[in-house]
C-alpha cells in the first residue's frame, strides 16, 4: 500500500489539490501538488476538510500559514509513504504540527524523540 | 553536565492565554460561520481558516467560550426549527420535519468536523461530544417538545398500522424518523426506547391480539398457521426495513406471543386443529405448527404430548382389538403400520426431534405391554415370516421388516418370554423343515444378537449346529447301515432322525408311545450306532414331534399321507381294525389321551377326511373316550400326497401355559443369581434397595415382579444364602 502511495506521488498525473506553504505575505510560495484520495485516506483533518465542501474543496487549494516548507514537506512525505526522519533539527516542529491536525501516530512518535533527546 | 542541549525551540513557547478580545474575535468568527453552515451557505467559508480559530481558542485555553457559545447556537437554531417544524400540517409535518432532520444533522457532521480540535482535545466527560451536544439540542428542543413527540409518534403507528393492513408506505421516510430517536439517544438507544419502542410494542401486541383472535374464529387452523407465518415473515421484513435492529426480538416475541402461545390450546383442540392434523396425516400443516410452536416457550411440549396422547391411543386400541387378539399377525402387521405412519409424522413434520421420538418411543412401550399377548404374538409373526412369509419380499425389503420386528422387539419389557416363544417356534421350523431359508433364520438372529448379546441368541444357535451335525450323523448311520450284519435280516425303510442336544432346544413334554415293531429295531440300531461312535451320551426318543409318510391304499386309488408320528401310529392300528374307540387306540399306542385328540382330528375334520366318525355326529361335539372311527373308503381327492398338519398352527392353550411355566422357572433361577451377585459385592442390604437394585439388574430382559422377588429372597434364607439381622428383620446378610 505504501509503495502505491510513493508510486502516486512520482506520478505527474492526476494530482488534483494543490497545497500552498506561505509563512506571511513577504515570504515565497511554495507549493506540494497533491492527492485528494490519499490524503484523505491518511488523515482526519483532510477527510473532514473534502467532507465539508468548503472553499479549500472548491477551489482544490489549501494555503497553510503557520509551519515552514520543509516542514510541509517532511509530513507530506510521512502522508504518503510511513516514512519521517526526526531530528533535532525539526522534532519540535513535527510535534505541533501533528498535535495541530492530531497525526495521532507522529504525535507520539515526535515527541518519544523529544523526551530522549 | 556541561553537554550542549542541541534540541532548537524556534517559536515554541509555553502558549499564553489570550487576551479576552482577540478570543472574543475568534469566537464570533467562528460563530458566524456555524450560522452560515446552520443556512446551508457554507461553500465560501475556509475550512482551514475555522479549523485553526477553534484550535487557538483551545491552546490558548479558551475552549470554554467555544463550547458554550457553541451550545448556545445550538439551542437558538433548534428552538427556531422548532416553530417551522410544528407548523407544517398532515403529512407535510413527517416531511418537513424529516428534511430539516437530515439537514440539521449534515450541519452538526460539519460543525463537528470544524471544531475537531476542541471535540478532541478540550470536550472532557460529563460534556457532551461536539456532535452528541447538536443531537441533544435536537432532543431536548425538537424531537421530545409536547408539540413533536406525541404527534410524531401517533403518526408513525397510525402508518405502520396501515401498513399492517396491507397499504403501501414510504418505508424510508419511516426509516428516517425512526432512526432520529436512537441518534439523538446519547446511550443504550434510551430515547428510542423511550419515546417509540414502547408504544410500538404496545401497538403491535394490540394489533395482532385482536387480528388472531377474529381469525383464528373464523378460519381452519391450517390457514390460521399459514397467516402466523406470513405475518412473521412481514414483521421481520419491518425490523430490516426500518426500525432499529435492536428492536427485532422483542417485536418478534410480542408477535408469537400474541400469535402463537395465546393460541396454542386453541391451535390443538380447535377442530381443524393439530388432533384432525396428526389424524389425517398433514404432514405439511404439522411442520408449520412445529416450526411456529418451536418459537415459543413451552410450545413444543404441548404438541409433543398431543402426539403421544394420540400415539398411545391408537396402539392401545391396536392391541386391545379382539379381532388382533385372535390374529397375531395382524396384530403386529398393524404395529409396523402404525410405527411406519408415526415415523414418517416425525421426519416430515417434527423434524425427528429426539424429544418427539423419545416420547413415541414411550408411547409404543407403554401400549405394547399392556398385555403379555406381544411377546408370543411378535414371535409368531416372525414364524410366519420365516416359513415362507418371505418368499415374495426382496433383502431390502425383508432387512426392512426384520428392523421393525427388532424395533417392537426393543420396546417388550419382557424379552426373555419373547425369547422362549421365538426359541419354541424355531424349534419347530428347524425339526418340520419348514423354514423357508437358512440365511435369511441366521439374519434374523443376528439381529437379535446384535440388540441383546451372545447369551441371548446362544440356544438359537445352537440349535443350528444341531442341525448340521445331525445330518452327518445321519450319513454316518447310513453307512454303518450298510455294512452291518444285522441289516440284512431287516426290511429297509427310510428314517430320518434328529439329535438334539438338551438345553439347547425347548423342552418338550416327555410322551412315550409304542413304535411299530421294525420302527423300534431301527432305533435301537441307531442308538447303537450314535452311543458308539460318541462314547458318553445318551439318547432320549422325542417321537411326539416327529413325522412319518404312510400310503394309504383305496379301492380305486392310492395315496400318501403325511402324518405326524401319532397319527401314523393311529392309522397303522387300522390295519388290523375295522372300526376303533379312541380309548382303543389309546391303548393300541399308549399315547395320551389328550394327545389322541388332537390327532385324531384333522384326521377326520379337515378337508381331506381319512376317518370317520360313526355313527356320525356333528362335527362341533367333544370327543369322548368312547367316540368310533372307521376308515373313510370313499375319499375322494385329486391329489397324490395329502398333508395333515399335526396341530393347528397356533399353540393350544396348555402349550402355551407350559411355555409360560418354562419362563417363570427361569426368571427364578435369574432372580436367584441377580440377589446372590447383589448381596455379594454389597454385604448388607436392606430390602428396598434390594429390590430397587435387583429390577435395575434385570431390566433389559424382563420386570420381575416385587412378590416375585420377595418370594426368592424367602427361598434364598432358607437355603442359607442370605440371612436377616436380628435387630432390623428388613436387613439382610450375605452368608458366605
Amino acid at each position: 500500500l505504501k509503495n502505491l502511495f510513493q508510486n502516486q506521488k512520482q506520478e505527474e498525473n492526476h494530482f488534483d489539490f494543490e497545497i500552498i506553504c506561505q509563512q506571511n505575505q513577504k515570504a515565497k510560495q511554495f507549493q506540494f501538488k497533491t492527492h485528494k484520495s490519499i490524503l484523505s485516506t491518511r488523515s482526519q483533518y483532510f477527510k473532514s476538510l473534502f467532507n465539508s465542501k468548503m472553499k479549500e474543496y472548491q477551489e482544490n487549494k489549501l494555503i497553510l500559514k503557520d509551519f515552514s516548507n520543509s516542514i510541509l514537506s517532511s509530513i507530506l512525505n510521512y502522508l504518503y509513504s510511513g516514512k519521517i526522519e526526526i531530528n533535532s533539527e525539526n522534532a519540535v516542529e513535527i510535534l505541533m504540527f501533528s498535535s495541530k491536525y492530531l497525526i495521532d501516530e507522529l504525535i507520539e512518535v515526535s515527541s518519544n524523540f523529544i523526551k530522549q533527546n | 553536565m556541561s553537554r550542549k542541549m542541541i534540541l532548537r525551540v524556534p517559536k515554541f513557547q509555553e502558549p499564553k492565554r489570550m487576551e479576552k478580545s482577540e478570543a472574543q474575535r475568534l469566537w464570533l468568527l467562528l460563530k458566524d460561520a456555524i450560522v452560515e453552515v446552520q443556512h446551508m451557505n457554507a461553500s465560501t467559508l475556509s475550512f482551514e481558516e475555522l479549523y485553526r480559530s477553534s484550535y487557538s481558542l483551545v491552546i490558548a485555553k479558551r475552549g470554554d467560550i467555544l463550547y458554550t457559545g457553541l451550545e448556545e447556537v445550538n439551542n437558538h437554531h433548534t428552538k427556531n426549527l422548532l416553530d417551522k417544524i410544528a407548523q407544517a400540517v398532515d403529512e407535510r409535518f413527517l416531511i418537513e420535519l424529516n428534511s430539516q432532520w437530515q439537514q440539521y444533522k449534515l450541519q452538526q457532521i460539519m460543525i463537528h468536523d470544524i471544531l475537531m480540535y476542541l471535540d478532541r482535545m478540550y470536550v472532557k466527560e460529563p460534556q457532551l461530544k461536539v456532535f452528541d451536544l447538536g443531537m441533544f439540542k435536537w432532543k431536548q428542543n425538537v424531537l421530545i417538545h409536547s408539540q413533536i413527540n406525541d404527534r410524531l409518534v401517533r403518526m408513525l403507528l397510525g402508518l405502520i398500522h396501515m401498513e399492517r393492513n396491507g397499504e403501501v408506505i414510504d418505508g424510508a421516510l419511516m426509516k428516517s424518523l425512526i432512526q432520529m430517536y436512537v441518534d439523538v439517544s446519547l446511550k443504550e438507544k434510551e430515547t428510542y426506547k423511550q419515546e417509540f419502542e414502547e408504544r410500538f410494542l404496545l401497538a403491535t401486541s394490540h394489533f395482532y391480539k385482536s387480528e388472531s383472535n377474529l381469525f383464528i374464529t373464523n378460519n381452519s387452523c391450517g390457514a390460521y398457521l399459514k397467516k402466523v407465518e406470513i405475518r412473521l415473515i412481514e414483521e421481520e421484513a419491518r425490523i430490516k426495513q426500518y426500525l432499529d435492529e435492536s428492536t427485532g426480538p422483542k417485536l418478534i416475541k410480542a408477535c408469537e406471543d400474541e400469535l402463537i402461545a395465546n393460541h396454542m390450546q386453541t391451535m390443538i383442540e380447535m377442530e381443524t386443529g393439530c388432533r384432525t392434523m396428526i389424524q389425517n396425516d398433514r404432514f405439511n400443516e404439522l411442520k408449520l405448527m412445529y416450526r411456529l410452536f418451536q418459537r415459543v416457550e413451552n410450545g413444543l411440549v404441548h404438541l409433543k404430548n398431543e402426539f403421544a396422547g394420540y400415539v398411545r391411543n391408537e396402539g392401545h386400541k391396536i392391541v386391545n382389538q379382539p379381532e388382533n387378539l385372535k390374529d397375531p399377525n395382524a396384530l403386529i402387521t398393524s404395529l409396523i403400520e402404525i410405527r411406519n405412519r408415526f415415523e414418517k409424522t416425525l421426519s416430515q413434520s417434527f423434524a425427528n426431534n429426539r424429544d418427539f421420538i423419545n416420547s413415541v418411543n414411550t408411547a409404543f412401550e407403554s401400549f405394547l405391554n399392556e398385555n403379555d399377548k406381544l411377546s408370543e404374538s411378535l414371535a409368531l409373526f416372525i414364524d410366519k415370516k420365516l416359513r415362507g412369509g418371505f418368499k415374495d419380499s426382496n433383502d431390502q425389503e425383508i432387512d426392512v421388516i426384520m428392523n421393525k420386528v427388532i424395533l417392537l422387539f426393543r420396546f417388550l419389557s419382557d424379552k426373555d418370554v419373547f425369547k422362549k416363544f421365538y426359541e419354541h417356534y424355531l424349534a419347530k421350523r428347524l425339526l418340520s423343515g419348514r423354514s423357508f431359508s437358512e440365511d435369511l433364520e441366521r439374519t434374523m438372529i443376528s439381529k437379535f444378537k446384535q440388540e441383546c448379546g451372545n447369551q441371548f441368541t446362544s440356544k438359537m444357535e445352537g440349535m443350528f449346529t444341531d442341525m448340521r451335525l445331525s445330518k452327518d450323523a445321519l450319513d454316518g448311520f447310513k453307512n454303518y447301515l450298510q455294512t452291518s450284519v444285522e441289516m440284512g435280516k431287516l426290511p429297509k425303510i427310510d428314517m430320518s432322525v434328529r439329535v438334539l442336544t438338551q438345553g439347547f432346544w425347548p423342552t418338550f413334554p416327555p410322551h412315550s408311545c409304542t413304535l411299530p415293531p421294525l420302527l423300534s429295531q431301527y432305533c435301537d440300531l441307531f442308538t447303537k450306532y450314535y452311543c458308539h461312535a460318541h462314547t458318553g451320551r445318551r439318547i432320549i426318543w422325542q417321537t411326539n414331534i416327529g413325522t412319518a409318510e404312510v400310503t394309504f391304499r383305496l379301492p380305486k386309488k392310492t395315496h400318501v399321507l403325511a402324518l405326524s408320528t401319532y397319527q401314523m401310529l393311529i392309522m397303522l392300528l387300522f390295519n388290523d381294525a375295522e372300526k376303533l374307540s379312541l380309548k382303543q387306540m389309546a391303548a393300541g399306542t399308549s399315547i395320551s389321551f389328550m394327545d389322541i385328540q388332537r390327532s385324531v382330528k384333522p384326521l377326520y375334520s379337515g378337508k381331506y377326511k381319512v376317518l370317520k366318525r360313526t355313527p356320525a355326529v356333528e362335527k362341533s361335539k367333544e370327543l369322548s373316550e368312547n367316540d368310533i372311527f372307521e376308515l373313510n373308503l370313499n375319499l375322494k381327492c385329486k391329489l397324490h400326497r395329502i398333508k395333515f398338519a399335526a396341530t393347528s398352527q397356533t399353540d393350544s392353550e396348555p402349550e402355551r401355559q407350559h411355555t409360560r411355566q418354562r419362563v417363570d422357572e427361569d426368571r427364578k433361577i435369574e432372580i436367584d443369581a441377580a440377589i446372590v451377585r447383589i448381596m455379594k459385592s454389597r454385604k448388607a442390604l436392606i430390602h428396598n434397595d434390594l429390590i430397587v437394585e435387583c429390577t435395575k439388574q434385570l431390566s433389559s430382559r424382563f420386570v420381575p415382579q416385587t412378590s416375585m422377588i420377595k418370594k426368592r429372597i424367602e427361598n434364598l434364607i432358607e437355603r442359607e444364602y442370605l440371612e436377616r439381622f436380628p435387630d432390623d428383620r428388613r436387613r439382610y446378610r450375605y452368608l458366605a
